[in-house]
Parts: C-alpha cells; sequence; structure tokens
C-alpha cells in the first residue's frame, strides 16, 4: 500500500543505488584489469602518454603552480596582518602548498585536461566499435589503451609534482617580497626551519593518489560510453567532473589520514 | 605569444560580439531559463559537496598549523570566515563550475559546430551568438554567484561541523563574521562576476572553434574545460592582487 510519491522516491533511489554499485564495480574491474595488463604493457603508447601527459603538461602545470604560490601568499597575508606573524610566513605558505593547494590545483587542472581528454579518446573507440575490433583480433584492450594511460599518469604526476612544488614555493618567496616586502632570506629561513621531510611526503602522496583517481575514472568512464557523438562529449564532461569529485574525497581522506600518520 | 594572445583576445572579441548579437536580436528567455538549470541546476550538488570537502580539509589544516603556533584553531575562526568569503569561497566554487559547466558547455557547442547545426542556424537567419551564446552568458553571470554563495554556505558547514564533531572545539568560531566588511564581500563578488562572465566565453570559443569529427569534440571540451578553469585562476589572482595593493 504505497503511494506514488514513495515508490518514486524509492525507484529514485534504488536506480541511484544501482548506479553507484554500476559506478564502482566498473572502476574495480578497470583496476585490476589494469594491473593484470601490466606484464604485457605497450611500450609505445606508454611513451606516448609520457610526452602527452607529462612534458605537453608541464607548461600548464608550471603556469598553475606560479598561481597556487602567488594565491596562498595573498590569503595567508590575511592571517599575516590580523596576528602580526610575519615571520612565520614561510612555514605557513610552504605548509599550505605542499599540503593542499599544489596538490588540489595540479588534480583539478589535470583532471581537466587528461581526464577529459582520456575519456574523450577512448569513448570515442568505444562509439566507433574499435574496441570490440581489437577484442575481435584478440588484443586486450586494457593492456594497449588502458594500463599505459594509467602509467604514464602516475609517473606524469609524481614527475609534475616536484616541478609545480619548486616553482610554486620559489613564487612565494617572490610575492612575499613584492606584497608583504618580507625579505627572501627570513621566508626560506622559517620555511627550512620549520617544515620537515615528512611535509614534502604528504603532498606526494597526495598528488600520486589524484593521479591514480583520474587516470582511472577517466578510462572507466570513456569505456561505459554507449550511443552516438552525443555520447564522446558526454563522456568527456562526467569524467571532469567525475574526477573532481574523487579528488575532493581523497583529498578529505588523506588530509585526515597523513596528518596522523606523519604527525 | 601567438597563443597568450588567443588566450586573452578570443574571449574579448567574443563577449564583444555576443553582447552586440544579443543587443540587436534579443535574448530567447526560453533557453535562457534552460542554461540556467544546465549549468546552476546540475552543478550545485558537484559545488555543494566539493566545497564542503574543502571546508573540512581546510579546519584540518588549520588545526595542525595552529597546534605548532597558538595551540587554539578556534582562534583562527573569525579569519577563516574572512578567508572563505574573501577568496576561497569564490575561486573553488567558480573552478568546479568551470569544469562542469565549462565542460559540457564546450562538448555541446562543438557537437554542434561538427554536426553543422550552427551553419544551419545561421540559415535560417538565427544568429549563433545570440541564439547559443547569450543564454549561456547569462547563466554564468547569475548562476555563478549563487553558486559560490551556496558553496561558501557549504564549506562553513562543514568546517562548523569538523570543528565540533573531530576536533572537540566549539565549531560556531567558524561562522564569526567578525573581520568580514564590505570590502571583502566586494573582492569575492568581482570575483564571481568575472569567472561567471568568462567561463561561458571560454567555453564557446572552444566549442564553435571545432572542426572535424568526434575526436575534435574531445579536443574541444579539453581545451574549453582547461581555458575556462585557468582564466578562472587568474581572475582571482588579478582582483586578490588588486586589493591586496591597495591594501583594502
Amino acid at each position: 500500500m504505497s503511494s506514488p510519491v514513495s515508490t518514486t522516491a524509492l525507484a529514485w533511489l534504488g536506480r541511484s543505488a544501482m548506479r553507484a554499485v554500476g559506478g564502482v564495480g566498473a572502476l574495480a574491474l578497470v583496476a585490476g584489469r589494469t594491473a593484470w595488463g601490466l606484464r604485457r604493457l605497450e611500450r609505445r603508447e606508454l611513451t606516448r602518454g609520457l610526452v602527452q601527459f607529462g612534458y605537453g603538461s608541464l607548461p600548464l602545470a608550471l603556469a598553475t603552480a606560479a598561481l597556487a604560490g602567488v594565491i596562498v601568499v595573498v590569503q595567508a597575508a590575511l592571517y599575516i596582518q590580523r596576528f602580526g606573524a610575519r615571520a612565520f610566513l614561510g612555514w605557513a605558505a610552504g605548509y599550505g602548498v605542499l599540503w593542499e593547494f599544489g596538490p588540489l590545483l595540479l588534480g583539478l587542472i589535470m583532471s581537466a585536461r587528461i581526464g577529459a581528454r582520456n575519456a574523450a579518446e577512448l569513448a570515442t573507440l568505444k562509439v566507433g566499435g574499435q574496441i570490440e575490433g581489437l577484442r575481435g583480433i584478440g588484443l586486450d584492450p586494457f593492456a594497449l589503451l588502458v594500463a599505459p594511460r594509467v602509467v604514464a599518469m602516475e609517473v606524469s604526476m609524481l614527475a609534475l609534482s616536484t616541478f609545480t612544488f619548486l616553482v610554486s614555493i620559489l613564487c612565494e618567496a617572490v610575492a612575499a617580497k613584492l606584497t608583504l616586502d618580507l625579505p627572501v632570506r627570513v621566508f626560506f629561513g622559517t620555511f627550512a626551519q620549520m617544515l620537515s621531510p615528512s611535509d614534502l611526503l604528504g603532498g606526494v602522496v597526495k598528488t600520486g593518489a589524484f593521479g591514480l583517481a583520474i587516470s582511472l575514472v577517466s578510462t572507466a568512464v570513456g569505456l561505459r560510453a554507449k550511443g552516438g557523438a552525443r555520447a564522446v562529449g558526454e563522456a568527456a564532461a562526467s569524467a571532469v567532473v567525475l574526477g573532481c569529485a574523487a579528488i575532493f574525497l581523497l583529498d578529505f581522506l588523506l588530509t585526515t589520514l597523513l596528518s596522523r600518520v606523519l604527525a | 605569444m601567438k597563443r597568450v594572445l588567443t588566450f586573452f583576445g578570443a574571449p574579448g572579441v567574443m563577449l564583444a560580439r555576443t553582447v552586440r548579437a544579443g543587443a540587436r536580436e534579443g535574448i530567447p528567455w526560453r533557453e535562457t531559463l534552460a542554461q540556467v538549470h544546465e549549468l546552476g541546476g546540475r552543478s550545485v550538488w558537484l559545488v555543494m559537496s566539493g566545497m564542503a570537502f574543502f571546508g573540512a580539509v581546510l579546519v584540518m589544516i588549520a588545526n595542525a598549523q595552529a597546534k605548532k603556533l597558538i595551540g587554539n584553531v578556534a582562534v583562527l575562526g573569525p579569519a577563516y570566515f574572512e578567508m572563505l568569503v574573501r577568496e576561497l569561497g569564490p575561486a573553488v566554487s567558480a573552478l568546479l563550475t568551470a569544469s562542469r559547466a565549462g565542460a559540457s558547455h564546450s562538448a555541446e557547442l562543438a557537437t554542434m559546430s561538427v554536426n553543422e547545426q550552427v551553419e544551419a542556424l545561421e540559415m535560417s537567419a538565427g544568429d549563433p551568438y545570440a541564439d547559443l551564446v547569450a543564454p549561456r552568458l547569462v547563466a554564468g553571470v547569475v548562476g555563478v554567484p549563487l553558486l559560490s554563495v551556496l558553496g561558501t554556505v557549504a564549506a562553513t558547514a562543514s568546517a562548523v561541523l569538523v570543528a565540533s564533531v573531530a576536533l572537540d572545539i566549539d565549531g560556531r568560531a567558524f561562522m564569526d563574521a567578525r573581520y568580514v566588511d564590505g570590502w571583502d564581500l566586494l573582492v569575492g563578488g568581482l570575483k564571481v562576476l568575472g569567472c561567471g562572465l568568462y567561463i561561458p566565453l571560454a567555453a564557446a570559443v572552444a566549442g564553435l572553434n571545432a572542426r572535424g569529427g568526434a575526436e575534435a569534440v574531445g579536443e574541444a571540451t579539453t581545451e574549453g574545460v582547461v581555458a575556462a578553469s585557468l582564466g578562472c585562476l587568474l581572475i582571482d589572482l588579478t582582483v586578490s592582487l588588486a586589493f591586496q595593493f591597495v591594501r583594502l
């Protein structure tokens, strides 16, 4: 004896739950098949991925890093002026960029750039029936298309993270000098004194996790595409959205976890 | 150099053309409402959940920093709220909207121009700028500020929750508006307006220039999202720096 409203609500709940289960299942499947395909990794595709994901993203990543550095200093300046703790800027800004803004902004920008492209490429192949074609001639699309992308993305993100951290910290020092008139020597003094190597590790772990999430989510979304040209655009858009959502979720989990482990 | 000029110039040209076409032809209000739903309604859960996680992370990090210096994170509450209203609420909400709406706008427009639907529209005496770009522009200017208000509310609520549940302090310190004044609202407002104007323009530039097949749609989507996100970061930085230099 259920009223129509509660039936619709139940149906909606059931559909959402099924979608969520399906999404998690697809992700697990892609992860498992990728790990299985690692042994027969296509070398040429890996090289192409490394050039495209890593080297190709370098200007964008460095521009983002510079912006992130300046934004963190401008934001920290609010605190600094309120509490008069100018000397701690180096530490606060370094911590902010290593733990939060560097990985987060790099992740979001790379999710937009690489996630959308991965999903669009794989969705085009799927919609055009080329994935079935690969299976038909006995080739594993995961070893051929997905595993190289995941590995290339992971390596690229880890490599880019070091560059972005360096650039954003340099930009922070310059921005602190220009906006707050804080000597560079003082900036790096507290930076070196109060930050430990484990703080750097936190940022690298986060960036690596984001890279894995972006590549897995975008390839899973691309391989699930069905329909015509419209499905390609939809896959690209939803890869970006799901990538961003995954990054924020991981960001929260890792911050909570790492600050306990490393403290 | 050419790419830099295109990055800044093309959205400007697009804005001028759209405003001129919109003034001449009028803006289709039904389509505008549909776009407000597309940009605002369909991004609202992404922005709110993203901002909620972001607010929670910020409190955890503020707690880690405060432990080293002051010992009590609740002292940072009012300054946290000011920073959220002035800098992070607008910036991160706009960035999230840029990835959601930028992707869907540029994918849609690219599909239309690849399938020659834009030419068909021109043939039937429609103006793509007035009929396609102007509604998205209006939706951006209306939607992004609203989304950023909702995002800031979500971030504040989750900060209060995390502070009182996980850190065991009075979380209400994180919604203390003691330091927030009109200038903070002005800075935040300028940022969201700039981003709301820029996101549809960047997406339209990438989408309407797409030529080729299905791959061009993917390329245009990537390009639109990257341009929109990077543009939002640049706008936030420019506004912040401008107000920082005049010390407001």
